[in-house]
């Protein structure tokens, strides 16, 4: 048996990128956190993870909320943790992209504090106009801001929407107002109220307005057009290069062990290929896309250089 | 016939079974926590809160309204059977109650105050549901400037109408508009007062500060009080019914108590316990039976219970439709609502009727359920109240730590809560008010908000909140009763002086 294990891990040195079994790795149950509180999209998405991780794999898994601090208290409290495993976080844009340009004192490194083990996928924002502005393509709303200026809501500072906001200022060579929300509810409270011009959110959970007629979306910031709505154009194809996406995945403390980073990775991938999982991320505006453990690394690494001068031309720390 | 129809669907939602289940254990609740001294509907609510999370946003609702109506009704049993209110504002209860209980008629006494509580809920009710729509009629057309008026008048209310030193009232609002400045400044992202403290960047959460300055506070504050440690209460059972008497004694009572408290209940920043002062004041002058009051009038128990339940009715209409807390309570409620992604304000009754509706039904059923609940349940309540104080203390400390640790997970928000609340033993000892603190406290961060986004949407033109209309109109309602205050605190002063040289009659 022993002899048989061996064998097993050496075929997996290998064995060119390494491949593990989906299964439990450990008997402790695992904990994964939360950057958000309850109900909302991130939340609900580790509550699919761990169901699955038991009733696939046997695997206990629970949820854990930590809210704070744009996600930073719970990176914070992840790195501390040992790497045994029990520990994982669910990671998005906001404490491993935007806080380490938007905070200079940040007790953790993104990069060294953390094993970053498997990427789930990306919801996509958009600009969205009143339908009552007369404002149809990019080129209308540059004029209408060039001549008139537009205030547009953001679901925060240093929010993935601000950032976009940001980037369309540099990339379109306008001036947008921008006037920042707790969250996009109220800032599209407040648009349909006709006291905004524009706001940026995330097109899945504005389906309901956009079939409505109750507001105009004009670009979408993913590099492909989204097959839920495939008639609102990319920044890209109508010539501005701005690819801003609501990243989430699946990190673990700095110092895991590669075998168990594989296991859970290609658990996570299992998972991330069943249909009912497709489908309830498909409401939620997200689709799936594979990277290794490595890859996934290099693309959070990634997302910090690329990010960093708008979050700096955003001056969301009120320097 | 509108308002019949939308009260018909609602009454529909909340006789849902689910909703009906979670108004039962929100009142039954609400009772149990007001029944226990010092522990009002405040603590009570933060502590269900994150049971809340896990509810459909009507359940949710349905039972954080019942816990907050049934422990303004719990409130008044502590007041009655042992001279400790339950709930700050029961305090008016405690003087007639307690003469009623000391003279053996403690049980009239009780079912004084469920009726009076009931008829009071019921009024509260009735104006919710005529005022409500006329209300968010008006505020659709709030935006940021009209919400910083409406902001501005509700702090201006609290300061010049709280009980106490009215210097005390307005430092406190003012220190507690400093404390709602801590965390990451929402329109620049700058982080202010967080000391370095991650934990800090979203400011001080609103249930640590509750708990910390009312449960934790308040449970000191009894301690000290209470070092004895036992009560004994005896209580007559067999007698409970008033007489025909004191039936008639009551009626009226109990509709002026009603007014004044769905009046002070409506008016962002006054709440329960000014409404059933007022109301106890007022009928101190108007009743026939005057003589008694303060010696076990039954009126005395009627009328602050009336005022403070239809208060906690109508406190909802600014909570809802303009998205302003009346009160500390009101605001976890806003917080409540947040977490769904619902925004409390003007178009609340649009886009969820459903919700608002379905919580004015269920008012209703709440009441009934109260009435038919504690009457039979009045020997336990007394039981529990004989529970030695060195178990229940402790077991209440308990219950306010998981609640709060339970808020983010985080053991530093637990410290932060002991913190408060010995801030909060300190001001109740130097007699300053944590009600104004907390008051200020919600109100300041979100008027700066919207005035801070109303200049951005005005290009920074400030003339904006005199030429829009309603906020014109309410800027001004702010300025006439900030000369209000200052012309009545002058006019007391010089009472003041002169009255030593006027010997009493």
């Amino acid at each position: 048996m022993k002899h048989l294990l061996a064998l097993g891990a050496a075929s997996l040195l290998f064995a060119a990128p390494a491949y593990a079994d989906p299964g439990k790795w450990t008997d402790e149950p695992v904990r994964i956190v939360v950057t958000f509180p309850p109900g909302g999209t991130s939340d609900l998405i580790a509550r699919v993870l761990a169901q699955y991780f038991e009733s696939e794999f046997g695997q206990k898994a629970v949820v854990d909320n930590r809210p704070g601090a744009g996600g930073t208290v719970s990176a914070d409290f992840v790195a501390d943790q040992d790497p045994d495993g029990t520990t994982l976080i669910l990671g998005n844009n906001a404490p491993f992209t935007i806080a380490p340009t938007q905070f200079e004192d940040l007790p953790y490194d993104p990069m060294g504090d953390f094993t970053h083990i498997a990427y789930l996928g990306a919801s996509t924002p958009a600009l969205f106009v009143q339908p009552s502005s007369g404002i149809t393509s990019l080129e209308g709303y540059i004029e209408r801001a060039n001549t008139d200026g537009i205030t547009y809501g953001s679901s925060g500072v240093g929010s993935i929407t601000h950032i976009l906001g940001q980037a369309v200022d540099v990339s379109l060579g306008i001036e947008q107002i921008h006037v920042p929300y707790q969250g996009s509810a109220p800032a599209i409270q407040d648009f349909r109220a006709g006291v905004l011009e524009a706001y940026y959110d995330m097109v899945a959970l504005n389906g309901d307005l956009i079939t409505e007629g109750e507001t105009q979306p004009i670009a979408l910031a993913s590099p492909e057009r989204s097959p839920l709505f495939p008639e609102i154009p990319t920044f890209r194809e109508l010539g501005h290069d701005i690819v801003i996406e609501n990243w989430t995945g699946v990190s673990g403390p700095a110092g895991m062990d590669p075998e168990m980073v594989q296991t859970i990775h290609d658990t996570i991938e299992a998972i991330m290929q069943m249909e009912p999982v497709i489908e309830q991320l498909a409401k939620f505006g997200i689709a799936h896309t594979e990277m290794s453990s490595e890859e996934f690394t290099s693309f959070v690494d990634g997302t910090i250089t690329t990010w960093a001068p708008l979050i700096k031309a955003a001056n969301v720390n009120g320097g | 016939m509108d308002i019949l129809y939308s009260f018909g669907n609602g009454l529909l939602v909340a006789l849902e079974p689910a909703n009906l289940l979670y108004c039962f254990v929100g009142v039954f609740l609400g009772t149990f926590i007001g029944v226990l001294p010092g522990i009002g509907s405040m603590a009570a609510i933060s502590m269900i809160l994150p049971l809340t999370f896990y509810l459909e946003p009507t359940s949710a609702l349905v039972m954080i309204a019942g816990v907050y109506y049934g422990a303004e009704y719990g409130g008044s049993i502590a007041s009655i059977l042992m001279n400790i209110p339950g709930t700050p504002s029961s305090s008016i209860t405690c003087i007639d109650g307690y003469p009623m209980a000391r003279d053996g008629r403690a049980g009239i006494a009780l079912f004084a105050s469920a009726i009076a509580s009931f008829g009071g809920g019921i009024m509260g009710m009735i104006v919710m549901a005529i005022l409500a729509p006329a209300l968010a009629q008006l505020a659709l057309n709030f935006g940021p400037t009209e919400y910083f008026a409406v902001i501005l008048l509700g702090l201006v209310a609290a300061s010049a109408v709280s009980n106490g030193s009215p210097i005390k009232g307005i430092a406190m609002v003012a220190a507690g508009l400093m404390f709602g400045t801590v965390g990451v400044d929402i329109t620049t992202g700058a982080e202010r007062f967080t000391m370095g403290v991650p934990e800090l960047r979203d400011g001080v959460h609103l249930v640590i500060v509750a708990m910390g300055l009312f449960g934790v506070g308040e449970l000191i504050v009894s301690i000290r009080a209470n070092a004895k440690g036992e009560h004994d209460n005896e209580i007559d059972y067999a007698n409970f019914y008033p007489s025909k008497a004191e039936w008639k004694a009551m009626v009226a009572p109990i509709f002026r108590g009603s007014g004044i408290g769905s009046f002070f209940g409506a008016l962002p920043g006054t709440g329960q316990t000014v409404a059933s002062a007022v109301a106890y004041a007022i009928e101190k002058k108007v009743s026939p039976n005057r003589a008694k009051f303060g010696k076990g009038a039954i009126e005395g128990v009627a009328v602050p219970e009336a005022a403070n339940n239809s208060a906690t009715q109508t406190a909802f209409i600014p909570t809802l439709t303009l998205g302003v807390p009346g009160s500390a309570s009101m605001a976890l409620v806003i917080g409540a609502l947040m977490m769904y992604g619902i925004v409390p304000g003007p178009r609340l009754l649009v886009d969820h009727a459903d919700l608002f509706w379905g919580l004015v039904a269920s008012f209703l059923i709440g009441n009934v359920l109260l009435l038919i609940l504690n009457i039979p349940l009045i020997g336990l309540w007394v039981k529990l109240l004989k529970i030695p104080y060195r178990y229940m203390y402790p077991t209440i400390i308990v219950l306010i730590c998981v609640g709060v640790y339970s808020l983010n997970n985080n053991v530093f928000d637990v410290w932060l809560t002991l913190v408060f609340g010995w801030a909060g033993y300190l001001m109740r000892l130097f007699r300053f008010e944590p009600a104004p603190f907390l008051i200020g406290f919600v109100l300041g961060p979100m008027m700066e908000e919207q005035l801070r986004r109303a200049m951005l949407l005005s290009r920074g033109d400030a003339t904006v909140f005199l030429t829009r209309p309603i906020s014109g109109t309410l800027i001004v309602i702010t300025a006439l009763l900030l000369v209000y205050a200052f012309y009545s605190a002058m006019r007391q002063r010089r009472a003041g002086q002169n009255s030593p040289s006027t010997p009493e009659a």
